[in-house]
C-alpha cells in the first residue's frame, strides 16, 4: 500500500508541475506581454528610451526575459578584477550615438555586445532622443542585452524556488554577529513572560519559532512557501501571503517595540523581515523603536484571510449539505415516484438546469426581503451575513449529493443481493441501513476529502454576489489584471489540491470498503 | 377456475365438427413470432405517453420561434434606433406599464425597457438565439469528439494508458485561465468562444464514455461476440453504441443547458462575448439588479435563460429515459 501511495503521489506531483508548465507557455508564451503594464502607473509616466528600460527592469522582475545593462557588465568585470576603477570610470560614459563613443567606450560596448550575443542575447542600442540638445523626458541614451527565459529554466527556478529555508546567511550585507539565539522569555512580551522563540540574526525573518495566543499557538518562519510574486493585484507580495494574510481593520494592543519603548500599536514583531538599510533610512519612529534592520512587520488585523473567509464559510455550507442530503436523498429512493421524490427531482432539475447566478441572486433577493444580510462586512461581528453564502453554496452541493446518493441507492435495491437478503426475512429498514446505505454511501464517500479541500479554494460567483473577501476572485481578478505570478500560483495551488483530494478520496474509500484494494493480492 | 368449465353437449354439435385435424407446417414452425419494434418509434411511443413531455416540448418550440424566428420577423438590430433610444432619456429603465403607456401596446414592450432605452423583451430573444447557438455549436463538437474519443479510450489499453495521464493534466488546468487566455490571444468573438469552450470540453465527455465502454465491453455478450470473430468496429457500431444511445442523450440533456450556464457565468466575471447574448444581458442588468425599482430588468433575462435551461434539461432527460430499450416494454 504504501508503495502503491508514493507511486501515486509522485505521478500526481509530475502531474501538478505539467499543469504549472502549460500555464506558464499559455501566460508567458502566448499571451501578449505589453498587457502587464495595463495598470502601471510608473510606466504610463515614463517615455521614450527610460520606458522601453523599465519596462525591460519589470520584464526581468516577473521573470520573462534576463536584462544586462552596460553598466551591470562593466561592475562584473571591475569585481572579477578584469578591469581598474580608473578603466570603468571612463567606459561607463557612453556617447549619445555610437559614433560619439571614445576609444575606450568603443572597445568594451563591442566586447559587451559580442559577449552576451555569443550567449543567445539580443543587444540593443538606444540613441539619446533630443530636443534641440537637450534630453527629452526619458531620452538618455541606453546600452543593454536581453534574453527570454527559456520554459525550462522558468520552471525550474519556480519550482525550486516555492520553498525558502530561512537560514543565517540570507542578508548581503556584512552584519555581526550572524546566528541562531534561543530564549525562554520572549522579547516581543517584555522579556519577562515565559514564552520560549528561536532569533535569528542575517536571516529573513527575526523570529523563526514563536508562541503567541493566536491559534495554532506555535508558529514558525524557518520554511516558507513561495507561489509566485504578484504584480498588479497585492504589488510586490507573494499569492501564498496574500491568501493567508488576515485582513479587516487594525487591532492595538500594548507593543514593547525591540528599543524598549513601549506603545499603543497594531504591529505584529513575530513578523519582523530584513530591509537593507531601514533602519539608516527609516522615519523617526522607526528610528525610536527599532534597533536593527528588521523592520518590516504587518500589521494584526481582526478580520480573516482570504482563504481563512472561504474556508470558514466553505466547510460549513459542506457539513451542511452532507447532514441534508444524505437522509433526503435516502428518502427519495426508498420512497421512489411517491410525492418526497418528484418533490426533490423538480428540486434537483431546478439547480441543475438553472445557471447558478440566477439562483444564487433569487436566494440573496430571498434573504433580504427577510432581513438577512445581503452583503459580508469584515468588521461586523455579526454572524448573520454568514447565512446566506453558506446557503447559497449548500444548496447546489444538497442537489447534487441527493441526485446521487438516490441513482447509487435506487440501483443496488434492484441488485441480487438485496432480492436474497429479502427472501432471507430481513425487514426493509435492516435491508436499508445495513445493506443498501452502505453500499450507495461508498461513492459519496470518494467525494469527502475533494469537497473539504475545495472548500479553501473558495467560490467565484457567491463571493462576488455577497462582497466576501475570499480567496474564490483571486484567479479570475489576476486574469483580469494580467498579474502572471498570481496566475501560476494559483494553478499550482489548484492543481495541488485536486490531486491531494482524489488521493485521499481513495485512501478513504479503501479504508470505509475492505473490498477495495489498490495493491494486487498475492494468490 | 371451475365455473368457467364449459359442457361440450350444449352446444349439440358432432365430434367432427367440434375438432379438426392441423398438419404439421414445418415451415411456419420456422418462423419466430414478435410483435413489430422499431427502436426510434418506440422512443417516441414511451416520450408523447407522459403528458408532461407534450407540455414541455410545446414550451421549448414556443422558445424556439421566438428565439430564432420572432428577431428575424423584427428584423432585429442591437445597434439600430427603433430599438434602443440612446437620446431620450426618459425611455430608459420603463417599468412594462409604464413602457406601454409611452411605446402603445406592443409585444416589445411587456418586460418594459433598458438602460439604452431598448426593448428588454426583443434584446432578450436576440440574445437568446446566440446563447442557444453558442450551446448547440459546442455541445455537438463536444459530444461528437467526446463519443468518438471515448470510445477508443475505452476500447484500447494503451490508449488508455496515454489518455490518462492526459486527462490528469488538462483536468487540472483551470478552466477560466484556459478560456480567458484563448479569450485574450483571440478576441471575445462567437468563434473564439466555441474553441475555448471545445478545446478541452471534449475530454470529460470522453472520460465519461471511457468509463461507460468498459464496463460493457467486458459483458458476456460481446466476450461471445468476439469470439465468433466480430470485428471491433462492429462491435463498438452494433452491440455497445445501441447501449450507449441513452446514456449519450442524457449526457447531451446535461451538456446543452450547462454551455448556457457557462456562457452567463463567464459574462457575469467579464470573460464572455463582445456580442449581446444571454450572459452579457445579465451582466448589462447587475447594476440595475440593486438599484431599487429597476430589479425587472434584471429578471427578466434571469428568468428566460433558466426557462430556457430547464426546459431543455427536462426534454433531454425524459428523451433519454425513452431512448433506453427497457422502458419500451
Amino acid at each position: 500500500m504504501t508503495k502503491y501511495l508514493i507511486n501515486r503521489i509522485l505521478r500526481g506531483l509530475l502531474s501538478v508541475i505539467a499543469v504549472v508548465a502549460i500555464v506558464m507557455l499559455l501566460i508567458y508564451s502566448l499571451m501578449n506581454r505589453d498587457q502587464i503594464f495595463a495598470q502601471d502607473s510608473v510606466y504610463s509616466h515614463m517615455k521614450s528610451n527610460a520606458r522601453e528600460a523599465y519596462k525591460m527592469q519589470q520584464w526581468e522582475k516577473y521573470g520573462y526575459l534576463d536584462y544586462v545593462p552596460y553598466a551591470d557588465y562593466l561592475k562584473m568585470l571591475l569585481q572579477n578584477g578584469d578591469i581598474t576603477q580608473d578603466v570603468y570610470n571612463e567606459a561607463v560614459k557612453f556617447g549619445d550615438k555610437a559614433s560619439e563613443d571614445s576609444a575606450v567606450v568603443a572597445q568594451y560596448v563591442k566586447e559587451f555586445k559580442d559577449y552576451y550575443e555569443s550567449r543567445g542575447y539580443e543587444f540593443e542600442r538606444k540613441d539619446a532622443d533630443m530636443l534641440k540638445n537637450k534630453y527629452k523626458d526619458g531620452g538618455k541614451p541606453y546600452i543593454y542585452a536581453y534574453k527570454d527565459t527559456p520554459l525550462i529554466t522558468r520552471l525550474w527556478e519556480y519550482i525550486t524556488g516555492i520553498f525558502r529555508v530561512d537560514n543565517i546567511h540570507y542578508v548581503k550585507e556584512d552584519i555581526e554577529d550572524r546566528g541562531l539565539e534561543f530564549t525562554l522569555y520572549d522579547p516581543v512580551y517584555g522579556g519577562e513572560k515565559f514564552s520560549p522563540a528561536i532569533i535569528g540574526n542575517g536571516t529573513q525573518h527575526k523570529y523563526l519559532l514563536y508562541f503567541d495566543s493566536q491559534f495554532p499557538y506555535i508558529h514558525q518562519n524557518l520554511l516558507t512557501v513561495r507561489l509566485g510574486t504578484s504584480y498588479s493585484i497585492n504589488k510586490d507580495i507573494d499569492v501564498f501571503e496574500t491568501m493567508t494574510n488576515t485582513q479587516g481593520s487594525y487591532v492595538y494592543s500594548t507593543v514593547t517595540y525591540p528599543s524598549g519603548v513601549v506603545a499603543e500599536g497594531a504591529d505584529n514583531l513575530h513578523s519582523a523581515t530584513y530591509v537593507p538599510n531601514s533602519l539608516e533610512n527609516g522615519t523617526v519612529v522607526i528610528k525610536d523603536r527599532f534597533v536593527d534592520n528588521y523592520t518590516s512587520v504587518t500589521a494584526n488585523k481582526n478580520g480573516l484571510s482570504k482563504m481563512g473567509y472561504s474556508f470558514v464559510i466553505g466547510i460549513i455550507s459542506v457539513l451542511l449539505a452532507y447532514i441534508v442530503a444524505i437522509p433526503l436523498g435516502t428518502l427519495m429512493a426508498l420512497k421512489k415516484d411517491k410525492l418526497i421524490d418528484k418533490l426533490g427531482t423538480i428540486y434537483i432539475v431546478f439547480i441543475m438546469a438553472v445557471p447558478s447566478l440566477a439562483y444564487i441572486f433569487l436566494f440573496k433577493a430571498v434573504g433580504s426581503k427577510i432581513g438577512l444580510p445581503g452583503t459580508f462586512d469584515v468588521d461586523s461581528s455579526s454572524k448573520l451575513m454568514y447565512v446566506l453564502p453558506i446557503i447559497s453554496l449548500a444548496l447546489p452541493s444538497i442537489a447534487n449529493l441527493m441526485k446521487w446518493l438516490r441513482r447509487y441507492m435506487i440501483d443496488q435495491m434492484n441488485s441480487d443481493y438485496v432480492k436474497f437478503a429479502r427472501s432471507g426475512g430481513l425487514s426493509e429498514g435492516e435491508i436499508f441501513s445495513k445493506h443498501v446505505l452502505k453500499n450507495a454511501i461508498i461513492p459519496i464517500i470518494h467525494g469527502i476529502p475533494g469537497s473539504v479541500l475545495g472548500s479553501l479554494v473558495g467560490a467565484i460567483i457567491t463571493e462576488r454576489v455577497y462582497v466576501v473577501p475570499g480567496a474564490g476572485n483571486l484567479l479570475t481578478n489576476a486574469i483580469n489584471a494580467y498579474d502572471n505570478g498570481v496566475i501560476v500560483g494559483v494553478a499550482l495551488f489548484y492543481a495541488l489540491l485536486s490531486v491531494v483530494s482524489i488521493i485521499l478520496g481513495d485512501i478513504l474509500m479503501s479504508l470505509m470498503d475492505p473490498r477495495i484494494s489498490f495493491v494486487s493480492k498475492e494468490r | 377456475m371451475k365455473e368457467q368449465l364449459v359442457n361440450l353437449d350444449e352446444f349439440n354439435m358432432s365430434e367432427e365438427e367440434l375438432f379438426s385435424q392441423v398438419n404439421h407446417d414445418s415451415l411456419s414452425s420456422e418462423k419466430i413470432t414478435a410483435p413489430r419494434y422499431s427502436y426510434w418509434r418506440s422512443v417516441f411511443r414511451v416520450f408523447f405517453k407522459k403528458k408532461i413531455n407534450i407540455i414541455v416540448l410545446s414550451i421549448l418550440a414556443v422558445v424556439i420561434l421566438f428565439t430564432y424566428v420572432y428577431p428575424l420577423v423584427i428584423a432585429y438590430d442591437p445597434e439600430v434606433t427603433p430599438y434602443i433610444n440612446l437620446m431620450d432619456g426618459s425611455s430608459k429603465h420603463l417599468k412594462p406599464g409604464a413602457a406601454i403607456d409611452k411605446f402603445g401596446f406592443s409585444l416589445s414592450w411587456i418586460f418594459g425597457s433598458g438602460d439604452k432605452g431598448q426593448s428588454t423583451f426583443d434584446a432578450i430573444w436576440y440574445g437568446s438565439s446566440i446563447s442557444i447557438s453558442l450551446a448547440l455549436i459546442c455541445a455537438l463538437i463536444n459530444m461528437f469528439v467526446g463519443v468518438v474519443i471515448g470510445a477508443i479510450w475505452g476500447f484500447s489499453k494503451k490508449v488508455d494508458i496515454f489518455m490518462t495521464e492526459v486527462y490528469n493534466i488538462i483536468a487540472n488546468i483551470p478552466y477560466i485561465l484556459l478560456i480567458s487566455v484563448i479569450v485574450l490571444i483571440m478576441s471575445a468573438s462567437f468563434w473564439t468562444m466555441v474553441f475555448a469552450l471545445t478545446v478541452t470540453g471534449w475530454l470529460g465527455i470522453a472520460y465519461f464514455i471511457r468509463t461507460q465502454v468498459i464496463i460493457i465491453r467486458d459483458r458476456e455478450y460481446n466476450l461471445a461476440s468476439r469470439c465468433l470473430g466480430t470485428p471491433i468496429l462492429r462491435i463498438a457500431t452494433k452491440n455497445i453504441l445501441p447501449f450507449m444511445t441513452s446514456v449519450i442523450v442524457t449526457l447531451a440533456a446535461t451538456e446543452i443547458p450547462s454551455y448556457i450556464s457557462y456562457e452567463v457565468f463567464l459574462s457575469y466575471i467579464g470573460m464572455g462575448l463582445k456580442d449581446m447574448s444571454l450572459g452579457k444581458l445579465i451582466e448589462a442588468a447587475q447594476n440595475a439588479m440593486v438599484t431599487p425599482g429597476w430589479e425587472f430588468e434584471f429578471w427578466c433575462p434571469v428568468a428566460v435563460a433558466s426557462i430556457i435551461t430547464v426546459v431543455l434539461y427536462v426534454v433531454g432527460q425524459n428523451l433519454g429515459d425513452a431512448s433506453d430499450p427497457r422502458t419500451h416494454m
